[in-house]
């Protein structure tokens, strides 16, 4: 349990120093970028150019550049990835401590309605409300959160069942302890760390799915997503092209952000359960 | 056949096994004592070369002469099973669950050529030649350790480690696995090196005793003298845990005299999902009296104690305390759990591993808003369970503590409430022989000095000899026999007492 | 009685499919004619006739009652861009991606148990950190991006649009090879992201067995390594991993539609993409329930199949 595990993870640390150069690059963009550098309608450089003197990460198809581009989509896809998994795992936690704890019923119906959407394929729903909904970035967080919650219940709810089953929590029932007592003092610490190595790694997968749903033609239109520029490269004909300028560095950002969030929360995962 | 030469085994810095020495000629029995962590497990796995790759073994492991530290893996495989063979603790993980265990016997005598066959070998094992059919699941816990040794047979080896073969095994269960140990062994002549924490079970199996602590052998010698005569002071604690029905040396109890009921139950009815666990029981618990609860596992008598703490919702029936009827919820159940205490079987698992000594004991303050200088009285709670100073355990977790340290914790988690009864649900059980008399004599200071009432559940007659004034025997749900201790245990009425008796150990 | 509360819990699922698949449709936001008619020349009179058209004049509890009866008919109501029955434009799309989805699926999970298992039996080896290595940064791959880079990566060795080339020669043979020449690309995509789970579901599977005692038992007895892998370990992992596998089936629904619309692939994933981008919704709404009907079927499938493998499981 000892908290000098972590440092001792060093695929975990890797993930964490990524993480803050992302974070970092993310809340420099503007600065970093000049406000007119993306506006398509002042830039004045030649499209499809590849990488060179002018623009180290070449252009796209209307002369941006590319590394810029990258640049400013930081912050949208860490912004989607983070709100969404707060979402995805609040609702998570929420009705994984419900259906553990409360049971009889009112459980069985909550377990029914998590595995329910547990099987549904989520990419297909988030897919669905996005459409329905109008776009934009709430939208995006919201099909993201509201489709990916349950695996978290489920885990949740395995674990606070497998406490509320220890002989302490009888130990405590037996002091006279009632549902607020339980829950808060045995159920919850037990609860947030393995809540916490849940959501890190639903930041990860959060992130894929944002970027899907805007190559897609789904994410907010007014933004600059690192999925939505894959989507402006499909669009535009980036592969026939040979455009790899294009095409690699959005992706390599998004893999290298994602792996970074499953690398630091498999670390995590390690240090809150050990092995014996 | 099986020698040790100065045997020591390391995991990583830490000794486990200090430089044994012992042998076994053949057609000898032997048991190897010791409490956890005394490494008598590592002993037993050492004789295959069964332990991981992180233990380094030095010394000599001898079989039939051979050393099995320097065979090649091919020798080794051979050896293994047909030589000598194992029967592990815990026969309900050490099947695998997913072949069935005709197979699973007959796989070393397909593996070493051995003719022979299963159906036989469960026979001789006192199963039903169909049993080899079945998966390990639909098996019972005496069912399953049988199979373990007919496995253990298959290939006729000359020697048979068994590692705590009865281990959670019912008491009358328990005895009819050793009677069958005994008879197998004498039969075929078998080698019989018997590892048990418990030295009874040990003296009433095997010529020889051999005693390990801390990884050392403290003592060796035949059975009966190593139990009477014990020479290492460890031995005589070890022996002094299992005491003897009748003898009087051992009762700590004086004759009680009646009284005043403190805790009624009438015509409680428990049901556990459809089964019927407690069937229209009576019982009542005096002032200041001791009342032992006994009956084999499943009797029903850990659901009565859940039932009477308001765990578990009584089908019908009535629990009255101190002249007023329990309700089963709301204020007065609490205020009821105020004045009745429960202590578990499993320290280990009764303290939440995240909390600190003090915020354990604590608990039951916080729980009824007990006002006034709470560090006060949980200090004074701890040191009334003898840990003392208490400033030494407070800030303690739970896991840094010795079982018996946290059995104490748990008891002093009790007291801060100033109980009048106690709920006791097989306080001893876990905890180390040596540890045992410590924690049975608090029990009874605390009786002596604060006149406490405890309803004591337990399936350990001696312990029922030791502290009870009074014992009632539970059997399917139902009281069927109830009275002084004295006159319910040595001239016991009923043929379920009896069997129990029966089925203690002898020394 | 447990096999009949297995067939009622899926029976339950599938309502639930339907009513979902209606609420979500109808509880927006917004009209769905004016958003399916965006960016046309339409008139008022004409978004009428179109609501009237789809019965979306009428009030929401026969909107759903007529829905739910043709949903037990077959009728998945009528397609707006193809002007066709819904349930015929996406029966013609349906052979395309059990093809490609299930030739993905087979090969994910024969390499992917495989792999996990050799993995997770040697913790720690060369072999396990580069196989978990590969599967982690699999794992973090868009299955979009991964398809653009393989197509501009092979060039011009495999097709990358559509299922079959309009020059080839109409006998079976010939036209068996080309749709197997098509489908090269388009299913390493698949299999490549969605075998990276699985090895990582086997592997962990796997792991949780090697402390069991019962391994010990089995290396007691004389076995070799491989026996005790093979016969003791893991027809334990398995197990939990296949249930695992059939659950996550989700996963490779949401990997086809991605993959079918960068290959251009004819089958339900390109034509999800096709209506959203209309949006068509009640093609829409006939993807959404016939794919979580596929997969609740799935499910129920893996229970039984589990039921028979695990001879813990009561079936009947």
């Amino acid at each position: 349990m000892s908290r000098g595990v972590f440092p001792a993870d060093r695929a975990g640390v890797a993930g964490a120093v990524v993480l803050a150069v992302a974070a970092l690059v993310a809340l420099a963009a503007p600065l970093l970028v000049p406000a007119d550098a993306l506006d398509v309608t002042r830039v004045s450089d030649a499209a499809w150019q590849p990488p060179g003197a002018g623009h180290w990460l070449g252009t796209d198809h209307t002369g941006r550049s590319v590394a810029l581009l990258v640049v400013r989509g930081t912050g949208t896809s860490l912004f989607v990835g983070l709100t969404a998994a707060v979402l995805s795992v609040g609702i998570g936690t929420l009705v994984g401590i419900l259906s553990g704890h409360v049971g009889g019923l009112f459980s069985g119906a909550l377990l029914r309605v998590t595995d329910f959407f547990l099987v549904l394929p989520s990419l297909v729903l988030a897919i669905a409300l996005s459409t329905v909904l109008p776009r934009g970035l709430g939208t995006i967080v919201v099909a993201i959160g509201l489709t990916s919650w349950p695996s978290t219940a489920r885990m949740v709810r395995a674990q606070t069942l497998t406490v509320e089953a220890r002989p302490f929590v009888d130990r405590a029932r037996a002091l006279g302890g009632g549902h607020v007592h339980v829950v808060v003092r045995h159920v919850l610490p037990a609860v947030v760390p393995l809540v916490l190595v849940n959501a890190t790694l639903a930041v990860a997968s959060s992130i894929v799915a944002e970027s899907t749903l805007a190559f897609l033609g789904l994410g907010d239109p007014t933004r600059i997503s690192w999925g939505a520029l894959l989507h402006q490269a499909q669009l535009h004909g980036a592969v026939p092209r040979g455009a790899w300028w294009f095409l690699l560095p959005p992706g390599l950002a998004i893999v290298v952000v994602v792996l970074a969030f499953t690398l630091v929360g498999r670390a995590l995962e390690a240090v809150v359960t050990p092995r014996g | 056949m099986l020698e040790l030469r100065n045997l020591t085994v390391h995991y990583g810095h830490t000794r486990v096994v200090d430089d044994v020495t012992l042998s076994l000629a053949p057609g000898q029995t032997l048991g190897l004592a010791g409490e956890s962590g005394s490494g008598k497990s590592t002993v037993a796995l050492s004789v295959l070369r069964l332990l991981p790759k992180t233990a380094r073994v030095d010394g000599d492991v001898l079989l039939d002469g051979e050393d099995v530290r320097s065979m090649s893996w091919g020798r080794l495989r051979a050896v293994r099973w047909a030589s000598a063979s194992i029967v592990f603790q815990g026969a309900m993980h050490s099947l695998n669950p997913v072949h069935r265990v005709g197979d699973q016997i007959a796989e070393p005598m397909r593996l070493h050529g051995t003719s022979g066959n299963v159906g036989d070998l469960l026979e001789q094992v006192e199963l039903p030649r169909e049993k080899a059919q079945a998966y390990p699941h639909e098996l019972s816990g005496g069912q399953k350790q049988r199979v373990m040794i007919a496995m253990a047979l298959a290939c006729g080896p000359r020697l048979v480690v068994a590692d705590e073969p009865t281990t959670a095994l019912d008491v009358i269960v328990q005895a009819r696995v050793l009677g069958l140990v005994t008879r197998l062994v004498a039969e075929r002549g078998l080698g019989l090196l018997m590892i048990s924490h418990d030295l009874s079970v040990l003296a009433g199996t095997c010529d020889d005793l051999a005693v390990l602590h801390r990884g050392a052998l403290v003592e060796r010698g035949p059975a009966r003298e190593v139990v009477a005569r014990p020479r290492h002071p460890h031995t005589a604690a070890l022996a002094a845990a299992f005491p003897v029905i009748g003898d009087p040396a051992h009762r700590r109890v004086g004759p009680a005299p009646a009284r005043e009921p403190l805790l009624q139950v009438r015509d409680l009815v428990v049901d556990y999902g459809r089964t019927r666990a407690v069937d229209g029981v009576d019982l009542a618990v005096g002032r200041g009296e001791v009342v032992a609860l006994v009956g084999r596992s499943g009797s029903g008598k850990t659901t009565l104690a859940r039932a009477i703490m308001g765990l578990h919702k009584p089908a019908s029936g009535r629990v009255v305390f101190d002249g007023a009827e329990v309700p089963s919820k709301g204020r007065g159940l609490k205020a009821f759990r105020r004045q009745v205490q429960l202590v578990l079987q499993d320290p280990a698992s009764a303290l939440n591993p995240r909390h600190r000594v003090r915020d354990a004991v604590a608990e039951g303050l916080r729980v009824h808003g007990v006002g006034g200088d709470v560090d006060a009285l949980v200090a004074a709670a701890v040191e009334r369970a003898e840990l003392r100073p208490a400033s030494r355990y407070l800030d303690s977790l739970p896991h840094e503590l010795s079982g018996g340290q946290q059995q104490r914790v748990v008891i002093a988690g009790a007291l801060v409430l100033q109980p009048r009864l106690l709920v006791a649900d097989e306080p001893v059980a876990s905890l180390d022989a040596s540890v045992r008399g410590e924690v049975v004599a608090l029990l009874l200071r605390l009786r002596a000095e604060l006149g406490l009432a405890t309803l004591l559940i337990t399936h350990d007659l001696g312990l029922a000899w030791q502290i009870a004034d009074r014992v009632a025997v539970m059997h399917e749900g139902a009281i069927v026999e109830e009275g002084p201790a004295d006159r319910v245990l040595l001239a016991p009425s009923h043929e379920c007492t009896r069997a129990l008796v029966r089925a203690v150990p002898a020394l | 009685m447990r096999l009949a509360g297995r067939f009622g819990g899926a029976a339950l699922s599938l309502v639930m499919v339907a009513v979902l698949g209606f609420f979500l449709f109808r509880v927006v936001p917004g009209d769905p004619v004016v958003s399916m008619t965006r960016g046309r020349p339409t008139t008022a009179a004409a978004q009428d006739a179109l609501r009237a058209q789809f019965g979306l004049d009428r009030p929401l509890h026969e909107q759903f009652w007529s829905y739910f009866t043709g949903l037990l008919r077959g009728d998945l109501g009528t397609s707006f861009t193809f002007r066709r029955p819904v349930a015929e434009v996406i029966g013609d799309r349906i052979g395309p991606t059990l093809l490609l989805v299930g030739t993905s699926t087979l090969v994910a999970v024969l390499l992917g148990l495989w792999l996990g298992v050799r993995a997770g039996w040697r913790r720690g080896s060369v072999f396990d950190r580069v196989t978990t290595g590969a599967s982690l940064a699999l794992w973090s791959v868009p299955t979009f991006w991964l398809g653009m880079l393989l197509m501009m990566a092979t060039g011009e060795v495999f097709p990358s649009r559509g299922m079959r080339d309009t020059d080839t020669a109409p006998d079976f043979v010939s036209q068996s090879l080309d749709v197997a020449h098509h489908l090269v690309l388009p299913s390493v995509t698949l299999v490549a992201v969605v075998c990276a789970e699985y090895v990582l579901v086997m592997r962990s599977s796997l792991l949780q067995e090697t402390a069991a005692p019962y391994l010990v038992t089995a290396r007691a007895k004389g076995l070799r390594d491989d026996l005790v892998r093979r016969r003791h370990a893991v027809p334990n992992a398995v197990l939990p991993a296949i249930t695992l596998v059939f659950l996550r089936f989700g996963l490779v629904v949401g990997g086809a539609i991605t993959t079918e619309t960068v290959f251009s692939w004819p089958g339900l994933g390109l034509l999800f993409y096709d209506a959203l981008t209309g949006p068509d919704y009640f093609l829409l709404q006939g993807l959404l329930v016939v794919t979580a009907a596929a997969v609740v079927v799935m499910n129920l499938l893996a229970d039984l199949l589990h039921g028979v493998l695990d001879p813990r499981v009561e079936v009947v």
